[in-house]
């Protein structure tokens, strides 16, 4: 099972030599998950990992913070049980054989024929396997209002990481801003180590939760009593919270120093010297973008998905593409749909036990029936969730000189200036704007701009978001100059014969 | 010449019949159509997608004379002119949103003395053309004008005149200035079909409708050939995806725009602070589709020839790529003449990815030649029907280039 296979090139002619039966690209819940299974089953398997240590986000630096004799009770405790279910995960993931473990690695490229684009520290190349396991995870949605880019504002994901990795908590007043359970997860998480935040901001209100009810599943009910018990302790520590606010704003000279947040009939002007805003998860859809996979738009809850299979086969997009051919990546996890950590971990079983088959050429419906069921009770709470906390709408209508993309610095008015000229589609006013062009390559201004371009247009849905192209990350020249394992046939096909002989010849602008 | 879609080709496009009509709506079809119109022709342009979405609109603007074909020469000249006057032909907010920059220079580097003989060669041949713009550079000179320039540098060419252009904004600017002075130009609007009908009027068919005029020119870029396939006329082209890289911001150091001899490297600084780095990088073309892919593993070698020259960027990194479809004919010229089966059929495309330079003259001359009925002499080596005669493929009698 082990023997490596050659695949075809994108342009169909060459064979290339195999790294692996299977590529995992991320190890949290889903990625270890699935590279655990496909271990198990006697697969080759390269895990792929942008941190220095398996978890993902939401086990981040697990091992450190519970393995060992450095252990912080008060951290731990803080984390809670949740954050503790990643430890056995982690330590199977870490057990099995067969899995090729590659921390630090940052993935800039994906093709559906199976390659991997990656750097490691000084070096980077392709790797290439017959199939691909996608885990790359959500990230936070972008949450812009008026100061959002000053220091000292951060988002829940960003104080939770500073919490896991280098064991920081924010000091000074605490503020709170946005909607979704990781903001009441984590403002309970702040309690236990000490900190105790000023204010909760919600933009949710209560009439949000009568509708929610409708949607109410009783396999939603351990979940729904989890989120119970964060708002419980935060009512008995008498933490303020308001709900339905309807703008946010930063406030201060160079960093921030009061919050303005205003509910329907009410402003409350709090000194502040971190304010914490989350505004709900959004899968990470720029590797499978930049591959030429599919992508639909998601009501619920107001994100751009794949295109998959229930056992998380990713769709290529219609009309031409890169790599020619059926897919061969597979997604999971949040990347695929956010359905948090313990579903990650049931679809990631489900992916790997489906692909195992598959490379075994056997049946899969017994096989994959355990992950499937835990996989639709893990995700029973969602509909809930989405309702109850709705994203994607934090402060209102967005004031036009509120930043939109950081990287650049344009803001919402110029946006919706450019839109009324004409500019209909996230690309069109990349072209015109540069938004994002910048280091991010888009991931902090893409959903604001599809908020915009649908409230100017009054659209049901966005417009699709900016086309990915590769590098997804940045790749410095010195790596890019000394990339391994490139196609033999893509390199040796045509370039532009650009030298004109000395009397004469051709040369060209690009 | 037949068309699936005859039925909706029922319903005219144009009020009326026009003088001329342009497939294509690139920089070079809005620039012939801003002359002729300004001539008082009736112009209508027909755009597949959006005026100047291909290659117009995604080179990198550069405005060279330096290495230029000497073929090219007299109207490479005209179009410098044109690009320093800008205003005059696209109105002042054209002009500004163009972002034109001359006399900051193009060097093409020597690393290795095969690239300074060859440098020294061009120099003696186009000084014994009377070509006197492009000065021989020693390797001292070159560090001077290009601070951070590998020690090892020998030396190079340098053109004084040239500089650049935003290339999108200057698209647009044809475009914007060829409506205002009376071109219909329609958008989203794809030819099916071309056909001379028994009165001598060219009979254009689209999916959204049929158009006629006296005349038509194909400008069609890297769909060129298709279009004169239309009418049974085979003029070789290669689609090519050419490609660029594009840095994060660095602190500004480099004002001209510096290429390669033997080597893949082009690269500018942008006002932004980006390094856009490109040298004939090709990614995968789909026509069909009217869209292309850039492929990493081609970027490589220019990563490497641009390091190699300048041993400070190592390390900084590259944020994004992109390409666009260009027409690539057998000798590295355009085709720019009229066609030889059909009278009022006039072709110019495949510019082989320098067309940005010229198009505005090329726009001047070729509605001049139209209008007086006389072929202008700068345009004669560029004829459509070059390579039956059985000339050689590459210019000057030489060898072809490697």
């Amino acid at each position: 099972m082990t023997e490596t296979g050659t695949s075809s090139s994108p342009t169909g002619a060459g064979a290339v030599a195999m790294d692996a039966d299977v590529i995992v690209i991320g190890a949290g819940p889903a990625g270890m998950s699935a590279a655990t299974e496909l271990g198990a089953a006697g697969f080759r398997v390269i895990a792929l990992d942008m941190n220095p240590s398996p978890g993902g986000q939401i086990y981040r630096a697990v091992e450190l913070n519970l393995g060992d004799q450095r252990a912080d009770p008060v951290l731990a405790r803080a984390l809670g049980r949740a954050y503790a279910a990643g430890w056995p995960l982690v330590a199977r993931f870490r057990n099995q054989e067969g899995i090729d473990y590659r921390p630090d690695t940052t993935v800039w490229e994906l093709r559906t024929d199976g390659t991997v684009g990656w750097q490691r520290a000084a070096r980077g190349g392709y790797l290439r396997a017959r199939h691909i396991v996608l885990a790359n995870g959500a990230m936070e949605r972008p949450m812009p209002f008026p100061g959002w880019t000053l220091p000292g504002v951060m988002t829940a994901g960003a104080v939770q990481t500073l919490i896991k990795s280098s064991r920081l908590k924010p000091t000074g007043r605490v503020v709170l801003a946005g909607t979704g359970p990781l903001l009441f997860l984590l403002a309970d998480q702040l309690l236990k180590l000490g900190v105790k935040p000023a204010l909760i901001a919600r933009t949710d209100r209560f009439g949000d939760k009568m509708k929610a009810l409708a949607r109410l599943r009783p396999a939603a009910l351990p979940a729904i009593a989890k989120g119970a018990g964060w708002m419980l302790n935060l009512r008995k520590a008498g933490i303020r919270t308001v709900t339905g606010v309807a703008r946010l704003e930063a406030v201060g000279d160079d960093r921030v120093r009061e919050v303005v947040v205003e509910t329907g009939d009410e402003t409350t002007r709090l000194p502040c010297d971190t304010l914490i805003v989350h505004d709900g998860i959004i899968p990470s859809i720029d590797l499978a973008q930049g591959a030429g996979l599919a992508v639909e738009w998601r009501a619920g809850d107001a994100s751009w998905c794949p295109v998959t299979e229930q056992s998380g086969l990713a769709s290529p997009s219609r009309g031409a593409n890169l790599s020619a051919g059926a897919s061969r990546i597979w997604i999971t996890g949040d990347a695929r749909q956010i359905g948090g950590a313990d579903a990650a971990a049931a679809h990631g079983r489900l992916v790997g036990q489906t692909l195992a088959a598959r490379l075994e050429a056997a049946e899969t419906e017994a096989l994959t029936a355990g992950p499937a069921r835990i996989y639709a009770r893990a995700m029973a709470p969602r509909a809930f969730i989405d309702a109850a906390f709705p994203q994607g709408q934090t402060s209102g209508d967005l004031a036009d000189s509120t930043i939109v993309c950081r990287c650049e610095e344009i803001t919402a008015g110029t946006i919706r200036s450019k839109a009324r000229q004409g500019a209909t589609d996230p690309d069109q006013l990349r072209g015109l704007l540069r938004c994002g062009m910048g280091p991010c390559q888009g991931r902090s201004c893409a959903s604001t701009i599809g908020r915009l371009l649908s409230e100017e247009f009054d659209l049901k849905r966005p417009p699709r978001p900016f086309r990915g192209r590769p590098p997804v990350r940045p790749v410095p020249l010195c790596i890019l100059a000394t990339l391994e394992s490139l196609d033999p046939e893509l390199v040796s096909s045509e370039a532009l014969n650009d030298k004109p002989d000395a009397s004469g010849g051709i040369d060209s602008d690009v | 010449m037949t068309s699936l879609m005859r039925q909706a080709g029922s319903t005219p496009m144009f009020e009326r019949r026009q003088d001329v009509i342009i497939i294509g709506g690139g920089l070079q079809g809005c620039a012939i159509a801003l002359f002729l119109a300004r001539a008082g022709r009736s112009v209508g342009v027909i755009e597949r997608t959006v005026a100047g979405r291909h290659a117009s609109g995604v080179n990198a603007g550069g405005l060279r004379l330096l290495l230029r074909d000497h073929r090219e020469y007299p109207i490479a000249v005209r179009a410098m002119e044109i690009w320093s006057g800008l205003e005059e032909f696209v109105g002042r907010a054209g002009a500004k949103a163009s972002e034109v920059r001359l006399r900051t220079s193009q060097i093409a580097i020597a690393m290795d003395s095969n690239e300074m003989s060859w440098a020294e060669d061009r120099a003696r041949d186009m000084g014994r053309r009377g070509i006197l713009n492009e000065r021989l550079l020693d390797g001292r000179e070159v560090r001077r004008l290009l601070p951070g320039i590998s020690s090892r540098v020998l030396g190079g060419l340098i053109s004084e005149p040239d500089g650049h252009a935003n290339p999108a904004n200057a698209a647009r600017a044809f475009r914007m200035a060829a409506a205002a002075a009376g071109a219909h130009i329609e958008e989203g609007c794809r030819v099916q079909g071309l056909e001379r009908t028994g009165s001598g009027l060219w009979r254009v068919e689209t999916d959204r409708g049929t158009a006629e005029a006296e005349i038509v020119i194909n400008c069609a870029g890297a769909w060129g050939a298709g279009v004169a396939r239309l009418v049974d006329e085979t003029l070789s082209l290669e689609a090519m995806a050419l490609s660029m890289m594009v840095t994060s911001r660095v602190e500004h150091f480099v004002t001209p725009v510096v290429i390669g001899i033997d080597r893949p490297l082009s690269f500018k600084q942008s006002a932004a602070g980006s390094l856009v780095i490109g040298g004939g990088i090709a990614g995968k073309p789909c026509l069909d589709e009217a869209t292309s892919f850039t492929i990493m593993d081609r970027m490589v070698s220019s990563a490497a020839a641009t390091i190699d020259a300048f041993p400070c960027l190592s390390d900084v990194p590259v944020l994004r790529t992109w390409t666009g479809l260009e027409g690539v004919t057998p000798d590295g010229i355009p085709y720019i003449g009229p066609s030889v089966r059909h009278p009022g059929l006039w072709h110019v495309f495949g510019f082989c990815g320098h067309g940005f330079q010229l198009s505005p003259a090329v726009g001047e001359i070729v509605a001049t030649s139209i209008l007086s009925g006389e072929r202008d002499a700068r345009l004669l080596p560029f004829s459509v029907d070059r390579f039956k005669a059985g000339q050689p493929v590459r210019g000057g009698g030489d060898d072809a280039a490697a």
